[in-house]
C-alpha cells in the first residue's frame, strides 16, 4: 500500500496559513534551492539545538556560514516555495546576549531559584539550595539571605500600613471539619441544613461531596476575618494537606482578599508534625499565631494564642477523648458574640493598638511578643493563687502547667497559706487549705477558671466555677494525695 | 520566536480507517496529535501547514496496525534565551510576577524589575513607580527579555498531547516551556496598562 505524492497534501484548516506564509517568504526572497534546502534545513536544526554555551567555540563556523548563506540568498533564484527558516537571526542574537550577560552572570550570588533556574540571572542551578516556598509558586526556592531581604522590605511596608502577619490554623480554630462517614445518625439532619456553595459568604456548615467532607465554619468567623484583614497580613497554616487547605481557604474567602496565596499546608512545612515560621516570610517579632495545639509550635510559643478547640461534630469529640454530646446532636452552637474569635479579636485589637499607638520606642524595635506577654499578664494581676488538691503527689508544683499558666496570666502562685492570698484553687471543697478559704471568705475556684481566663483572655467571674463537693467513694482516694 | 520547519512522525493507525478517506484520517489523526505538543528541541507545534509526503505504510504483525511515515510542515514557536517577547501578565506576588506569551510562561523576578517600582499588596497586587504612573497587574501587557529558558524534555511521542506536563508553575497552563525574564533594560516594560483603556 502506496500513498506517496508529490505534492504537498492540502489539509482544510492550515492551508490557508501556509499560503499565506509561502507568499510572505517570497517577498522576503528567502527561498533556497532543493539542495541548498537541505543544507539550510541542516542549519535550522542546528540553531534550535543549540545552547548559548557552545556558542563561542563555533563562533567561527557560524559566521562563515552566515556570510555564505548570505551570497546564496542573492544568487538564489527562487525555484519553488518551501518551508523556510523565518528567524535566522537567532543565532546572532544569542551570540550578542551571551556576551553582554556573562559579565553580570559570573557575580550572581543565585539569591533564589524558581523551577531549578535562578531567578536572577537565569542560568540553571546544578544543585538545589534554599528553602521550599512551593505555596507562592510551585518550584521556588530562596536562599537565607533572599528570605531576610524579603522579610525586612514586606516588614517595612507592613508596618507602613499598620498592619502585623497573622497566622491562622484551621481546623479546631476557625472551623471543624469531619468525613461524612463519621456523622452519627443524630447528626444525619446536618446534611439537608448544608448552605450553598454557590455563595459562600453567607453561609456556615457546607458538604464538601466531592471530598466526602463536612465543614462547620466557626461561629463569628466572617467577622473576625473581616476585622482582623484590618490589622494583620494573614496567612493559614494547617496541619491538612494541601487540597484541604485551599478548599477551606475558598469557603472563608471566596473572593481571595484576605488570604490570595498565602497558605501553607502540612505539604510546605520544613518540619514533620511541626509548625515553623521559616516558611512565612514575615518577622517573627511581628507575628501573632492562632492555633488550638500548641506542640505544633515548640519554637514559637511566644507568638502563640492558644484557641479553646472548637468540636462542632461528634467524631471531633470521640477524636479527642470527650464522651459528652457534641454541639451538632445538641443542635446548639458556640456563641457568636462571646465566643472563642470575638474574646480573641478584642486581643488583637488591643495588641495591635499597643503595638502602634502605646509604645514609646522606635517602630521597626518592637517586639509583638513582648506586647502579647504584656497582655496575657494583665488577665489575673492582682490574684494570689494557692493550689489544693491539683497537682499530683511530690510533682513539683512550679513546674505544672496550671501554675506556669497563672503565671503568665500575671498571677502570683504560692504554696503557703497566707493572709495575702485571694483564690484557692482546688478540685476538692474538703480540704484543709479549701476550708481555710471558705472561713476566710477567699475565693474558692475550680482548676477551669484559670484555664478559661487563659482562653478567653478575661478574668471571669468566680461564682461561675464553684468547686464540687467530692462524693464519699473518692474520700478514699483523696486521703492518699497529699493535700498541696 | 516562530520557525517555518517539516518534521516526520510515524502514524499508527487503525486498519477500519483503511479505504477511500484514509488519507484524511492519517491527516486529522496528525493534527490531533501534534498541534499543540511541544518538544524541547522545535518548540511548540503551533499549527500544521501542510503535509508534504506519506510513505509507505508497514504492517505491524499480529495487530493489523499499519505505520505511515508522515512528512509534514509546521509552525513552530521557541522561545530563546536574550529574545524580547511581548506577554501579559498572568500572576503578580511579592516575588515577582508571571506572564504569558502564548504557551509560553515566564516568570520576571523583583530582582529585575526596575528598583522605582515597588510593591503593593491587595486584592489587585501590583508593581507602581513612585508617581504611580507605570502599574504592572495582572493582565498588562509587558515586554520583557528572557534570560533563561527551561524546557522538560518530552519529545513528540505517542499521545504526549493526552498527558499532563510534570511541571507547570502557576498550574493553569500545559506548558512545558517555563522562562526567566526581565524588564529591567532599555525599552523593556509595561506596553499597555489594562486600566487606562
Amino acid at each position: 500500500m502506496s500513498l506517496a505524492t508529490d505534492s504537498p497534501v492540502n489539509s482544510s484548516s492550515s492551508d490557508d496559513l501556509a499560503a499565506f506564509l509561502d507568499a510572505e517568504l517570497d517577498s522576503n526572497s528567502l527561498g533556497s534551492s532543493p539542495e541548498k534546502e537541505a543544507e539550510d534545513k541542516d542549519e535550522d536544526e542546528e540553531s534550535i539545538d543549540e545552547e548559548a554555551e557552545n556558542e563561542e567555540a563555533r563562533d567561527d563556523k557560524d559566521l562563515e556560514r552566515i556570510k555564505r548563506r548570505k551570497t546564496q540568498i542573492v544568487e538564489t533564484i527562487q525555484e519553488r516555495p518551501g518551508p523556510t527558516l523565518l528567524g535566522n537571526l537567532e543565532e546572532k542574537t544569542d551570540m550578542l546576549y551571551c556576551a553582554e550577560v556573562s559579565l553580570e552572570m559570573d557575580n550572581c550570588p543565585h539569591p533564589g531559584s524558581l523551577g531549578g533556574m535562578c531567578y536572577r540571572c537565569g542560568k540553571r542551578l546544578e544543585e538545589e539550595s534554599g528553602v521550599t516556598f512551593s505555596y507562592i509558586c510551585k518550584g521556588l526556592r530562596l536562599g537565607n539571605d533572599e528570605i531576610d531581604r524579603l522579610r525586612n522590605t514586606d516588614m517595612k511596608h507592613l508596618l507602613r500600613h499598620r498592619k502585623l502577619y497573622l497566622i491562622l490554623d484551621l481546623d479546631h480554630t476557625l472551623l471543624n471539619s469531619t468525613l461524612l462517614l463519621h456523622l452519627t445518625p443524630e447528626e444525619d439532619y446536618l446534611k439537608s441544613q448544608a448552605d450553598s456553595l454557590q455563595d459562600v459568604s453567607k453561609g456556615s456548615l457546607f458538604m464538601l461531596a466531592f471530598m466526602n467532607m463536612m465543614t462547620k465554619l466557626r461561629p463569628f468567623v466572617h467577622t473576625f476575618l473581616k476585622e482582623a484583614s484590618e490589622m494583620f497580613e494573614m496567612y493559614i497554616y494547617t496541619m491538612g494537606d494541601r487540597p484541604y487547605a485551599l478548599e477551606m481557604a475558598k469557603l472563608l474567602d471566596p473572593s481571595r482578599e484576605y488570604f490570595n496565596a498565602r497558605v501553607i499546608s502540612r505539604d510546605d512545612g520544613t518540619q514533620r508534625h511541626q509548625k515553623g515560621l521559616d516558611v512565612v516570610l514575615g518577622q517573627e517579632s511581628a507575628v501573632l499565631i492562632l492555633d488550638d495545639t500548641e506542640n505544633a509550635w515548640t519554637k514559637h510559643r511566644d507568638n502563640l494564642i492558644l484557641m479553646e478547640r472548637y468540636h462542632f461534630f461528634a467524631s471531633s469529640c470521640r477524636q479527642f477523648g470527650y464522651h459528652c454530646q457534641s454541639l451538632s446532636q445538641l443542635r446548639s452552637d458556640e456563641s457568636e458574640l462571646e465566643g472563642a474569635l470575638a474574646s480573641v479579636l478584642k486581643v488583637l485589637k488591643r495588641i495591635h493598638n499597643i503595638f502602634f499607638d502605646e509604645l514609646a520606642n522606635d517602630l521597626a524595635g518592637r517586639d509583638v511578643r513582648q506586647v502579647l506577654k504584656m497582655v496575657r499578664g494583665e488577665v489575673l494581676k492582682g490574684c494570689k493563687l494557692v493550689f489544693s488538691h491539683v497537682f499530683p503527689t511530690k510533682f513539683p508544683a512550679d513546674t505544672h502547667y496550671l501554675w506556669k499558666m497563672a503565671e503568665q496570666l500575671g498571677a502570683t502562685c504560692s504554696i503557703e497559706l497566707d493572709p495575702s492570698v485571694t483564690h484557692v484553687v482546688s478540685t476538692d471543697a474538703r480540704t484543709e487549705k479549701s476550708r481555710w478559704a471558705a472561713k476566710e471568705a477567699k475565693f474558692l475556684v475550680d482548676p477551669r477558671w484559670i484555664e478559661t481566663a487563659n482562653f478567653l483572655w478575661q478574668r471571669q467571674p468566680e461564682e461561675n466555677f464553684p468547686v464540687q463537693q467530692t462524693k464519699p467513694e473518692e474520700n478514699f482516694h483523696a486521703k492518699q494525695m497529699k493535700d498541696q | 520566536m516562530f520557525f517555518h520547519i517539516v518534521l516526520e512522525r510515524n502514524m499508527q493507525l487503525h486498519p477500519r480507517h483503511f479505504g477511500r478517506n484514509l488519507r484524511e484520517h492519517i491527516i486529522s489523526k496528525l493534527m490531533k496529535d501534534v498541534e499543540g505538543t511541544c518538544s524541547g528541541r522545535h518548540g511548540f507545534v503551533v499549527a500544521i501547514t501542510s503535509v508534504e509526503n506519506i510513505g509507505k505504510g508497514l504492517i505491524r504483525d499480529g495487530t493489523g496496525f499499519v505505520t505511515f511515515p508522515v512528512k509534514y510542515q509546521c509552525v513552530v514557536f521557541r522561545p530563546f534565551k536574550g529574545e524580547i517577547l511581548e506577554a501579559v501578565v498572568s500572576m503578580v506576588n511579592k516575588m515577582g510576577f508571571f506572564a504569558e506569551a502564548g504557551p509560553v510562561q515566564i516568570f520576571v523576578s523583583n530582582h529585575l524589575i526596575p528598583d522605582d517600582m515597588e510593591f503593593q499588596s491587595g486584592d489587585m497586587p501590583n508593581y507602581t513607580t513612585s508617581d504611580g504612573s507605570v502599574k504592572i497587574q495582572k493582565d498588562s501587557e509587558v515586554r520583557l527579555k528572557i534570560i533563561g529558558t527551561r524546557v522538560d524534555a518530552t519529545e513528540i511521542d505517542k499521545n504526549i498531547s493526552q498527558s499532563r506536563p510534570k511541571w507547570d508553575p502557576a498550574g493553569s497552563h500545559p506548558s512545558r516551556f517555563f522562562c526567566i525574564g526581565t524588564i529591567k533594560d532599555d525599552f523593556l516594560g509595561v506596553i499597555n496598562d489594562p486600566t487606562t483603556i
